[in-house]
């Protein structure tokens, strides 16, 4: 009985004991989820970080393939000496540039060198000269790789040589080899432009520095490098496959002079008495011959070129000339330029459609120092002029975005004083990913919506690499919005905003510096909220005419319609046809009439270009077909293109065989106002002073020509993928593992002390 | 009392990590309900429409694959706190249905566990905020380091790709990804 007894007691003690620990489990397991479910409403810090993308701002030297830099110890003073000196001829329409780069080297040895500058995107470049001592030799236009290739082979003959490229419609790279120690060579650029009219006032602008570009890593890996010949197409994934070539070095402000002296004089024959004649950016001198004539100089002579010039004339009656209609003949075929601005219909007689509005800025480190100042101002501005039927977004944009509200809101008091404290709080830094802000900007929520227009104002300074990505986008998602272009600093990127507005159905309003936010915002309001003129046509009666723009664009408040066309004879009249909001509109403008002009093929041709990149972009056209096109004009209008190049070889060698060439990548200036720091990172690690390559004798040199251009894809290139697992599994196992080990604590201590 | 406290230490780290471990399950699950809601209500409305009241991101996709009755929905954005919800519609990329490749990614351990099931040849259903359905067939699968895809988001196809953590139940993160291409058959309805 007590045996039996005894095995009862200590197997009702075991239960017990199992039912306990049971217990302890199921206790535990409970208290575990209610802690998980409470934890949900708090945040900890985030176990499940994601890989953050890389920092990707990319100092202009790290762009490069590293093995073959060479800083020089000596710096500056010892490299190539630049100078440039630009000389406008405005004839009524059009503006002649001669462009002159002087190259001189004080070294003792032979040098190559490659300046990377911009020009106006609309720009037909057709002259290439190069003067050496009293010789001078006139470029031809080429294919590129022909071009290259002709310059190359020049360059290891010894013979002076000069190429110029284009890699992007307005930045272009002038190559110079073989100049000899202590010799200067003149290259000589010439460029065709129409000028600029708004309103009231005509305008050129003259770029004189490429702001450095925040190019984005590859989102995607080049898939093939296998050394047989094709497999550089690979890297066209690459969203700026040639960083390398857009990517000067720039010197720190802070601790070098600026450098390349910058001479401009213009010839303003404007056809018309003027007025007013101003330059916004740069002291000069005025001279004035006659009423419809002025010479402009620099005040104090020659200028560091680290900002854009921009010139504006205004007629001296009150009103400009809302006609021009000019002619040029050239070959079997009549040039024809006009330029129209509708009348303005007060917006009084119409009714006003409610505007959706979206507002994004960009706030990286390229808009550092006063840029930013001179966006917050502008954005500020825009957002007290919004009415109260109006409903409106916030964007901003670095390599991170943030959008204010969910979806556009009603501009109310609360709403809009709430942007204008998200705007005040902005500070520019970081990269510039624009293609996401552009998405978000043209996420259209409710498209189908017609009582409504849609307006996108975008705020940036273009410096980008990648602007082929951010035409796509626009011309895939724009759907029925329009897009606004607000080019912002001392030397913006023209080139994207004009394309950008053009695939966006906007227009593009300059802002360079805080004085110019009031009129200029004012300005793109007047577009924003008057109705644009739509469905316009043109008729010729008589003539044949191959007419570009292909497609006309609708046409803000104040701003002309510029047509160019190639026509078989000069007879007859044009009927230009639209609606200025809901009434039609039409002008009859006789040929015969038409002024003699310059240089009215190459706009032309140039604008033909632009159109079939354009189609190519949008996919109209493939791109063989787009390039086939392009081609064509290029050679027959002697332009530089993507595919062309100007390349110009003094006959007579040079350099006698043996003597070494040392290439020099000529640096810029960092573009006025821009903040260094902001752009390239902390001070120290710079500054890129002129980063050489030498080249040794013989063959040496051409493996040099070689590896010069097609540098090898840097880094490992992807779509980033985030990191997609947690530690639940482990921490749930961790915590198992240690509640077991407490529970054989317990029980082992249990042991210890129970059996007395 | 020595002899009390290390197991009552080891108790409250056990149930402090147990506890963490099924939060972030919890989070996941109960996350998905809320975005269902609002994912319906994003496409009956046609305006995006916040999960919560605070959530800095909103659903835009529900993927679906019949043949394992699994569906979620798919945030925006691939940052860390979105994934803990649902998967992410990586940035950069176009949104399902649009030439280009979708990228979506999701943990291995919450939302894409499913994936390891979906072979070859599997429907996988992808809808977007607009109420759109497109229908898409897994054609191959890979495994990638997280910055080397090779995925080709200018791509003249239209195609789509699943991504999570690789493999699938190694209990730390790595540098490898699963990845599961598909190709869309069935345009938007």
């Amino acid at each position: 009985m007590t045996i039996c007894d005894a095995s009862e007691t200590s197997r009702r003690i075991r239960l017990s004991r199992k039912m306990r620990i049971l217990l302890f489990f199921l206790v535990e397991g409970v208290a575990a989820l209610a802690i998980g479910f409470a934890a949900l409403f708090l945040s900890f810090d985030p176990v499940w970080s994601a890989e953050q993308p890389k920092q990707a701002v990319l100092r202009p030297a790290d762009a490069r393939s590293g093995s073959l830099l060479l800083k020089t110890e000596d710096g500056y003073a010892d490299a190539l000496r630049l100078g440039v000196d630009v000389d406008l001829t405005v004839s009524g329409p059009t503006v002649r540039a001669r462009v002159t780069q002087i190259f001189r080297n004080p070294t003792k040895e032979w040098m190559e060198a490659t300046y990377v500058y911009p020009l106006p995107a609309g720009s037909a470049v057709d002259t290439l000269k190069m003067v050496v001592g009293d010789r001078v030799v006139v470029g031809d236009i080429k294919e590129r790789q022909q071009a290259r290739a002709i310059y190359e082979q020049a360059k290891q003959n010894g013979q002076k040589a000069a190429l110029t490229e284009q890699e992007r419609p307005n930045i272009f790279t002038n190559s110079v080899a073989n100049i000899g120690p202590g010799e200067t060579v003149l290259v000589q650029i010439e460029y065709q432009e129409p000028v600029q009219q708004n309103g009231n006032a005509f305008s050129l602008r003259v770029p004189m520095v490429v702001g450095p570009r925040y190019n984005p890593q590859p989102v995607v890996q080049s898939v093939d490098l296998r050394a047989d010949g094709g497999g550089w197409g690979a890297t066209t994934t690459d969203p700026v496959p040639d960083r390398d070539r857009i990517s000067p070095p720039v010197l720190d402000p802070a601790e070098n002079a600026p450098i390349n002296p910058t001479n401009i004089t213009v010839h303003l024959q404007a056809g018309f008495p003027l007025g007013e004649v101003k330059s916004h950016f740069h002291q000069v001198k005025i001279e004035s011959p006659d009423n419809a004539t002025r010479i402009i100089k620099l005040a104090e002579g020659a200028v560091p070129a680290d900002r854009d010039f921009e010139l504006t004339w205004k007629p001296a009656a009150e009103k400009a000339p809302s006609v021009g209609l000019f002619r040029e003949h050239v070959g079997n075929s009549d040039y024809l330029l006009t330029f129209v601005t509708p009348p303005s219909v007060e917006q009084a007689n119409e009714k006003q459609l409610p505007r959706e509005v979206i507002f994004v800025i960009d706030n990286s480190g390229s808009m550092g120092g006063t840029s930013i100042i001179q966006a917050k101002a502008s954005l500020l501005y825009a957002l007290g002029r919004l009415q109260p039927t109006d409903r409106f977004n916030v964007i901003r944009f670095d390599d991170t975005m943030d959008v204010l509200f969910p979806t556009p809101v009603a501009a109310n008091s609360t709403n809009i004083g709430n942007a204008t404290s998200f705007v005040s709080a902005l500070q520019a830094r970081g990269g510039t990913e624009m293609v996401p802000a552009m998405r978000a900007a043209l996420s259209d929520t409710n498209h189908d919506d017609a009582s409504t227009i849609r307006q996108v104002v975008f705020l940036t300074d273009g410096a980008i690499g990648n602007e082929q990505q951010l035409f796509e986008t626009i011309s895939a998602l724009r759907g029925r919005s329009r897009i606004f272009m607000v080019g912002i600093g001392s030397a913006p990127n023209t080139y994207l905003m004009t394309r950008a507005a053009e695939l966006g159905r906007g227009t593009f309003t300059h802002i360079g510096s805080v004085e110019q936010v009031d009129e200029r915002m004012r300005d793109l309001f007047g577009k924003l909220e008057n109705p644009a003129v739509t469905g316009l046509s043109a008729k010729f009666s008589d003539a044949t005419a191959d007419l570009t723009p292909a497609a006309i664009p609708d046409v803000y408040r104040d701003e002309p319609l510029v047509l160019a066309a190639k026509l078989d004879k000069l007879a007859g009249s044009v009927e230009i046809k639209g609606r200025i909001g809901d009434r039609p509109w039409s002008v009859t403008l006789p040929l015969a009439n038409a002024a003699e002009g310059k240089g009215l093929s190459k706009l032309w041709a140039r604008r033909k270009i632009a159109d079939a990149e354009v189609a190519r972009t949008t996919r109209q056209a493939s791109p063989e077909d787009a390039d086939k096109t392009i081609l064509a004009l290029a050679l027959e209008h002697q332009l530089v293109t993507r595919l062309t190049s100007l390349v110009a070889v003094d006959e007579t060698p040079s350099r006698p065989d043996g003597e070494p060439l040392k290439l020099s990548e000529l640096p810029i200036n960092l573009p006025a106002g821009w903040d260094f720091a902001k752009v390239f990172g902390e001070r120290p690690r710079l500054p890129v002073a002129p980063t050489e390559r030498r080249a040794e004798a013989g063959d040496v040199k051409v493996r040099l020509a070689a590896l010069k251009r097609p540098v090898v894809t840097t880094a490992p290139v992807t779509v980033q993928l985030p990191k997609t697992a947690t530690d639940a599994e482990l921490k749930m196992i961790a915590g198992v593992i240690l509640l077991t080990v407490s529970l054989l604590l317990m029980m082992f201590n249990r042991r210890q002390t129970s059996p007395h | 009392m020595p002899r009390i406290i290390s197991p009552a230490v080891f108790v409250l780290i056990g149930l402090i990590l147990f506890g963490q471990g099924t939060y972030i399950h919890a989070k996941a699950l109960l996350a998905q309900v809320l975005l269902e809601r609002a994912f319906t209500e994003t496409i009956a409305t046609g305006h995006p429409v916040k999960p919560w009241s605070w959530a800095d991101t909103w659903p835009v996709a529900r993927i679906e694959v019949k043949r394992l009755r699994a569906s979620t929905i798919v945030l925006a954005g691939s940052s860390g706190q979105a994934l803990a919800f649902g998967p992410g519609h990586v940035e950069q990329t176009v949104d399902a249905g649009e030439r280009g490749v979708a990228v979506y990614s999701a943990h291995r351990d919450t939302h894409f566990r499913f994936l390891k099931e979906v072979a070859v040849g599997d429907e996988i259903d992808v809808t977007t905020s607009d109420g759109k359905t497109f229908r898409y067939r897994a054609d191959r699968s890979s495994v990638v380091r997280f910055d080397q895809s090779g995925i080709d988001p200018l791509t003249d196809r239209y195609e789509l790709v699943l991504s999570t953590c690789w493999p699938f139940d190694a209990l730390t993160s790595g540098p490898e990804r699963y990845l599961l291409h598909a190709t869309l058959i069935e345009p938007g309805s």
